[in-house]
Order: structure tokens, then C-alpha cells, then sequence
């Protein structure tokens, strides 16, 4: 990206952030990014942090600047570097002065926080202290609706994450064989994906057979030849997320992997085929959900057996759910993954899924690895 | 992110333990006249709930609700999908689902009828996690609690500090490779991962910084179970004199680090060698206990006259800043003992360095 992209992006951003404000009736936003969350101080920043507590400033003109704050020292450099704040500071969440004093400053009449719901009571206090006048509205959803429609700007780097994520896939196939537990497979996936530059990395896996039923974090159970090995393996690049879900076999599939293949591949297939600007998300979890029950095995599709059948991608790992009763509208240019992921008694838990953005007439596939049941040689 | 190894194994800590760890809780509550303790955790700082139940909050929040008399039941907005996964990977025999945190507890507390209620470390709760539950626990006295479980965390046990020596000898090996010369910053970060995730860490937290003069830092931070680690290391260190003088420095400062030293203490074991860096070079030295280094200390109190407590581990650190605004940094986890500071993630071969075979390493 060139320095006038960069700086088009931004500003297009707070342009989208303050329309928001301006509709929401707030004359500040305060972003909080506690360590899990902090998809709203990078939309700000573009800078990757690492404090415990970060948070980003902006009123509703120009001529208070944009403010950084966060309670590690080395996110200064970083958030300075790039550019996008006016100033970065460093903040005590036992003492946060410097962003008290600055809304004291600000004398907002209406303050919306994103992430208030997760800001910690050391800070809310501080702020309620700060500003006794001033009404506290979460911004959490004013926020996740601004992060849903990416600009080319983000579609051009959730492109470079898609060749990472081809990469990890690749990665986790390569080293599947008999003996080797599952976190060796993490360790193998992790490595490769850093090499390229993945900042963070969210994967969740199982191996076994029919009595699969979800996948967790790695155990220590090691592979053996006929298992299926599921995961949905999302590296973060340049703070976008993007993810894969594939099943792989150690060894030669079964028949009754291969149907369970197709079954979940008629399911994608349907949920791509959905996609069209403005597509709800009710619709796109219904279309994937509808295979299944043609199947007879709507039962499969209920909380019991899964959880969501995709959800929206960005600056969030797990932005808005793609499942029935989400009426949420997903416009040109939204990007979410569709995973019709569950348990079946085909062939126990089964993953598939490619992420899509919409495109002016339908949905775009992201990365290119091949949607197929993926067979690893026994070594 | 947490998504490396989750592993229950009482022949590391043993059930006996287990139980003493929630008695102890049990005891201060009944000893305040508290009912119930909860305690809130997400996935990135969770560490008070792993210690009581080994659970492994690895994607959104719970809560763990100690009672005084009874067994402790954890409150989550997980699926329930996943609780046989986690009932076998931890103590906990009893776990509800729901989609918010009032209605589970005000749920679970309801035979109660009344009473006392404490919050462990309520002003590191989400603010309106804490207030929706205050609301919907009418007719219950809902109290602040301070830091009980951080306070039983300070002083690992002994089956804590054998699984602290092994991760050591694991992360002094890994960083040791991965600020190994001619490497470039991704691949110092994948040999991070790919040498502690493979040993079995939850956690690696790898990143790299560099200084004008091409002096590269390297800094890993990394969970094993529920316990925490930290090492930073000085890489590609080319015709700068200043790396030695830091790893002088951090050398004084790590045998500084005695039971009741303070931050002072350290700094000034340290100043000889610091006070030779280039001009204009400004430095911070700290100690960080390992129960704290999910928030790097950020949400702790640490004046600089704290004392290291006698038992308990420690990351001593050194962070230096340049002039241009590049900073460089070094680290280590000491074991503060009586007979002095044990440097678990000392280099491979150097003076005193625990080999990984005697400080019982095994890749799992």
C-alpha cells in the first residue's frame, strides 16, 4: 500500500466512525481493547498491540486529534510509528489520568465505548469519576457494524492473509502421521505460519473417528492411520483473520468419510450459492442447514450437535454469526466463512468451509486451496 | 492464543493438591463470612480458575463459583458441547451453559435464598458483567473481594516448581535457538512456536525488536499448564559493545534477586553495567511475578520498594530505550529461594545452567 492509500484508509474510516457518531447521537468514542479484543484500536491504529488495556480517542472533529493510550510502553513505538493517532500514551489502569484528563478535556455529553461491556470496573469507575455529566452508552455494535463492509484497502490484505492460510493448511496435511499428537501438529502449523509472518493464529482440532463430536483445543492423543483429522485453522496477517476449515485422513478415506464429505460439500456449496448482495445471514445458514435436512439429518444442525454454520471475518476472528434467526444484512464486500461444521453419524464430527466475500453478484472464495477430503500418505 | 497442549495429569500435580488448593479458598471464605466466591476469567487471563480446576478458559469468559461448603461449579458462555472436553481436563464435576453471566449465577445461587457473595478482585471485572450481577442478585449482600487466589499463586508448591523447572529448561533451550545468529525476525518467532508448542506449552507469545545498530531481541513469553515463563534474549548482536554490558546487567540483576529484594534492589546491582551503556540510553528494571505475567504485571500494583516474596518465581527484566525510540530488552524467570536466586531459563551451557534432562524435560 502506498503512503496515499494509507492515508485515503484512514480517513475514510473516521469518516465512517463519526457518520456512525453522528447517527448515534455520541460526541466521543472511546475504543477499549482488553487483550482478547482488540479489533476496534487496530481499526484505528493499524498498529499491532500488546498492552493488557489499550484504547483509542476520537471526538466528533478533527481539531482534538486522535488519541492512543495503552498500559505497555512498547505499543507507543508501534502505534506512533504508524502514523494513524495523533499522539500515544502511556497509561496505569490504576491511575489513567492521561485519558481521564483528555475526556475531561473533551467534555463529551454522550460517550460511547466499544467493548464497554468488557472494560474492567478499575477503569469504568475512573471514567464515571471523570465524567460526572456525561451519559456512558456501549459502542460495541455501532463499531461491529462499522468493521462489516471492507474497503479495497482490507480486501487487499485479507487476499495476502488467504495465501497464509493456503500455506498453513498445507503446513497440516504435510505432517500428518501415524504417532504424532495432536500438538505436534499445532507445533508444525504454528511454525509455518509465522515463518510468513501470521501475528496470531486461532485453531481448534480433533482426530479420531465416528465418535468424534467437536473439536477443542489439542490433547495429546496421537494419530493413527484411518483417523479424520478436523481442524478450522484462522492465522491473523497485518490484524485480518481468515480461516480454513478441511478435514484430512491419515491414510485412505473411508466410504463413509468420502459420503460425509459430499454431504458437507453439497452444504458449502448451497451456502455459496446463497450469497448475493444484502443476503442475510439468516439465509446463508439456512440454505447450508436445508442440505441437511433434505438428508434427513436435521436434527445435525441444532445447538446439540454445532454452533454456528460460519461467521464474519476482519479485524475480529469471529465477527457476526452466520446462523438462522441473525437477520443481519451482508452487504458487497462483508467477508465471513461458511462452515456448515458438525456431527453427523456418517462419520462423526466433519469440517468444511471456505471464507467468501460478496461480490456485486455472488461470493468470491478467498483462498485456493481445494475443497476436497484431503488423504495424508502413511509414513 | 491459547491453543496449545490442555493436559490434565494428576501424576504432576496430585488430587490431594487439587482439593488443598479449594480448601484454602473455602477456609478464607468462611473465616469473612462469605457464601460464595466468583471468580471471572477470559481467555486471555484466567489464571485464578486454572489453579483451583486446571480449566482452560481457551475462547470467551467464565466464571467459577467457589462455595464455601461444596464443590466448585464454573459458569460459562461456552456451548455445552464442551463440557465433557473440559470435565476431563480439569477437577470441575459440574459446568453450565447459558448466553449471560446474571441469569447463570443468579440461577445457581437461587436455593441459596440469601446471603454473602464475594467478587474476587472486583475491579478487574468487566464493569457491567459485575453490575448485571449485583442487579440480579437481589436480597444477597454482594461484597469486593481482594486477590485471595493471586495471593495463594505467589509461592508455587513444589509439584508447581518441578513443572516451572521443566518448562524452563524447555524455553532456555527454544529461545537459545531462536536468537541464534542469522536468522530472520519471522523465523525466530516460528522456532519459538514450533520448539515450545511441540514441548507441550498452552501459550507462546513471540515477538522481536531491533535496534539501529541491527541488535535484535528476542522475547518469549510462553504458559505451560497454568504457569507462566518468560525469557528475552539479545540476537544478531554485530559490532555493538552495548549487548554485553546488558547481559552484564541482567546478570547482576537476576543474583539480585533475593526473597525481599525490591525493584531498587535490582536496579542497583544492575547500574554498574548500565550506566556504561551509550549516552542518552534510558532503562527500566523490574520483576514481575509469574502469577501476573498474563497481564505482563499491567493491572498489578508494583511499587518499587515491593519485596520478592521468599518461594515464589519471578521474571527479572531489563528493558532499554535508545535515544531514537528502538529498545532492546532481557529477561529471565528466577526461583527466589532462601539459598538464593535459581535462574530457570538460564542459557544452555552456561555457569549453573540446569540441563533439560535434570530438570526432568519431556516432549509430550
Amino acid at each position: 500500500m502506498t503512503v496515499n492509500q494509507d492515508e485515503a484508509e484512514r480517513s475514510l474510516r473516521l469518516a465512517r466512525v463519526r457518520a456512525a457518531m453522528a447517527a448515534a447521537g455520541l460526541d466521543a468514542l472511546l475504543a477499549f481493547a482488553p487483550a482478547w479484543r482488540r479489533e476496534n484500536v487496530r481499526y484505528f491504529t493499524d498498529a499491532r498491540v500488546a498492552g493488557t488495556a489499550s484504547l483509542v480517542l476520537l471526538t466528533a472533529t478533527d481539531a482534538d486529534g486522535v488519541g492512543a493510550f495503552s498500559t505497555r510502553r512498547a505499543d507507543l513505538d508501534s502505534i506512533a510509528g504508524r502514523g494513524w493517532v495523533t499522539d500515544a500514551r502511556p497509561l496505569s489502569a490504576r491511575s489513567a489520568a492521561a485519558l481521564t484528563e483528555r475526556l475531561k478535556a473533551a467534555r463529551p455529553a454522550r460517550l460511547g465505548v466499544a467493548h464497554y461491556e468488557l472494560l474492567p470496573e478499575l477503569l469504568t469507575s475512573q471514567l464515571v469519576q471523570a465524567l460526572p455529566r456525561t451519559e456512558i452508552v456501549s459502542a460495541t455494535r455501532l463499531m461491529d457494524d462499522v468493521r462489516l463492509v471492507k474497503s479495497d484497502w482490507e480486501i487487499a490484505r485479507m487476499r495476502r492473509a488467504a495465501s497464509v492460510v493456503d500455506a498453513g493448511w498445507a503446513a497440516f496435511v504435510d505432517v500428518l502421521k501415524p504417532g504424532l499428537p495432536e500438538h505436534g501438529i499445532v507445533a508444525a502449523v504454528e511454525a509455518a505460519i509465522k515463518g510468513l509472518g501470521a501475528e496470531d493464529n486461532f485453531m481448534l482440532i480433533a482426530s479420531g473417528g465416528d465418535e468424534v463430536r467437536g473439536m477443542t483445543a489439542p490433547t495429546p492423543r496421537v494419530l493413527q492411520a484411518g483417523d479424520m483429522v478436523r481442524t478450522e485453522l484462522t492465522p491473523q496477517l497485518d490484524g485480518y483473520w481468515l480461516q480454513i476449515c478441511r478435514s484430512a485422513v491419515v491414510g485412505k478415506a473411508s466410504d463413509a468419510q468420502r459420503r460425509s464429505f459430499d454431504l458437507f460439500n453439497e452444504a458449502v456449496e448451497a451456502g455459496i450459492a446463497a450469497v448475493r448482495p444484502g443476503v442475510t445471514a439468516h439465509q446463508v445458514a439456512r440454505a447450508q442447514n436445508d442440505v441437511f435436512r433434505a438428508h434427513g439429518l436435521g436434527e445435525y444442525c441444532t445447538s446439540q450437535y454445532t454452533r454456528v454454520r460460519g461467521h464474519g471475518h476482519g479485524l475480529h476472528i469471529d465477527e457476526t454469526p452466520i446462523i438462522e434467526g441473525n437477520e443481519t444484512e451482508l452487504p458487497e464486500n462483508a467477508v465471513f466463512i461458511i462452515h456448515p461444521n458438525t456431527y453427523t453419524p456418517i462419520a462423526g464430527y466433519h469440517v468444511l468451509g471456505d471464507p467468501v466475500r460478496v461480490t456485486r453478484d455472488g461470493a468470491e472464495v478467498l483462498i485456493s486451496t481445494e475443497r476436497k477430503l484431503f488423504e495424508g500418505a502413511v509414513r | 492464543m491459547k491453543r496449545g497442549l490442555v493436559l490434565f495429569d494428576s501424576a504432576e500435580i496430585a488430587a490431594d493438591e487439587w482439593r488443598g488448593r479449594v480448601a484454602a479458598v473455602q477456609r478464607e471464605l468462611a473465616a469473612g463470612g462469605i457464601d460464595v466466591a466468583l471468580i471471572y476469567g477470559d481467555v486471555s487471563r484466567s489464571d485464578d480458575i486454572a489453579y483451583l480446576t486446571n480449566l482452560c478458559v481457551y475462547w470467551n469468559e467464565g466464571i467459577l463459583a467457589v462455595p464455601a461448603h461444596g464443590d466448585p461449579v464454573f459458569l460459562t458462555k461456552l456451548s455445552p458441547r464442551v463440557h465433557p472436553w473440559m470435565r476431563l481436563t480439569s477437577t470441575v464435576a459440574e459446568i453450565r451453559s447459558g448466553p449471560g453471566f446474571a441469569e447463570l449465577v443468579a440461577k445457581f445461587l437461587a436455593p441459596g435464598g440469601g446471603g454473602t457473595v464475594g467478587l474476587i478482585e472486583a475491579e478487574l471485572w468487566p464493569g457491567a458483567v459485575a453490575a448485571d450481577i449485583r442487579q440480579a442478585l437481589a436480597g444477597w449482600d454482594v461484597r469486593p473481594l481482594a486477590g485471595l487466589v493471586r495471593g495463594l499463586r505467589q509461592v508455587p508448591s513444589p509439584a508447581e516448581v518441578a513443572l516451572l523447572r521443566r518448562a524452563a529448561a524447555s524455553l532456555a533451550e527454544t529461545a537459545a535457538g531462536a536468537a541464534a545468529p542469522g536468522l530472520t525476525d519471522r523465523e525466530r518467532v516460528a522456532a519459538a512456536e514450533r520448539g515450545l508448542r511441540a514441548d507441550g506449552f498452552l501459550d507462546v507469545l513471540a515477538d522481536t525488536a531491533k535496534t539501529a545498530d541491527g541488535v535484535t531481541s528476542v522475547r518469549i513469553t510462553g504458559q505451560y499448564r497454568y504457569l507462566w515463563l518468560h525469557a528475552s534474549r539479545l540476537a544478531a548482536t554485530g559490532t555493538a559493545a552495548w549487548p554485553d554490558l546488558l547481559r552484564q546487567a541482567i546478570a547482576a540483576a537476576v543474583a539480585a534477586a533475593v526473597p525481599g529484594a525490591t525493584a531498587a534492589d535490582l536496579d542497583e546491582a544492575a547500574r554498574p553495567a548500565l550506566d556504561l551503556l551509550p549516552a542518552g540510553v534510558t532503562s527500566d528494571v523490574r520483576w514481575v511475578h509469574h502469577a501476573d505475567m498474563a497481564t505482563n504485571g499491567e493491572y498489578a500494583d508494583y511499587p518499587s520498594s515491593l519485596p520478592i516474596p521468599a518461594g515464589s518465581v519471578v521474571v527479572v527484566g531489563i528493558d532499554v530505550r535508545f535515544a531514537d525510540g528502538t529498545h532492546a530488552a532481557v529477561a529471565e524467570t528466577v526461583l527466589a529461594t532462601a539459598d538464593g536466586p535459581v535462574c530457570l531459563t538460564r542459557e544452555p551451557g552456561a555457569a549453573g545452567a540446569a540441563s533439560a534432562a535434570s530438570a526432568g524435560r519431556q516432549v509430550r
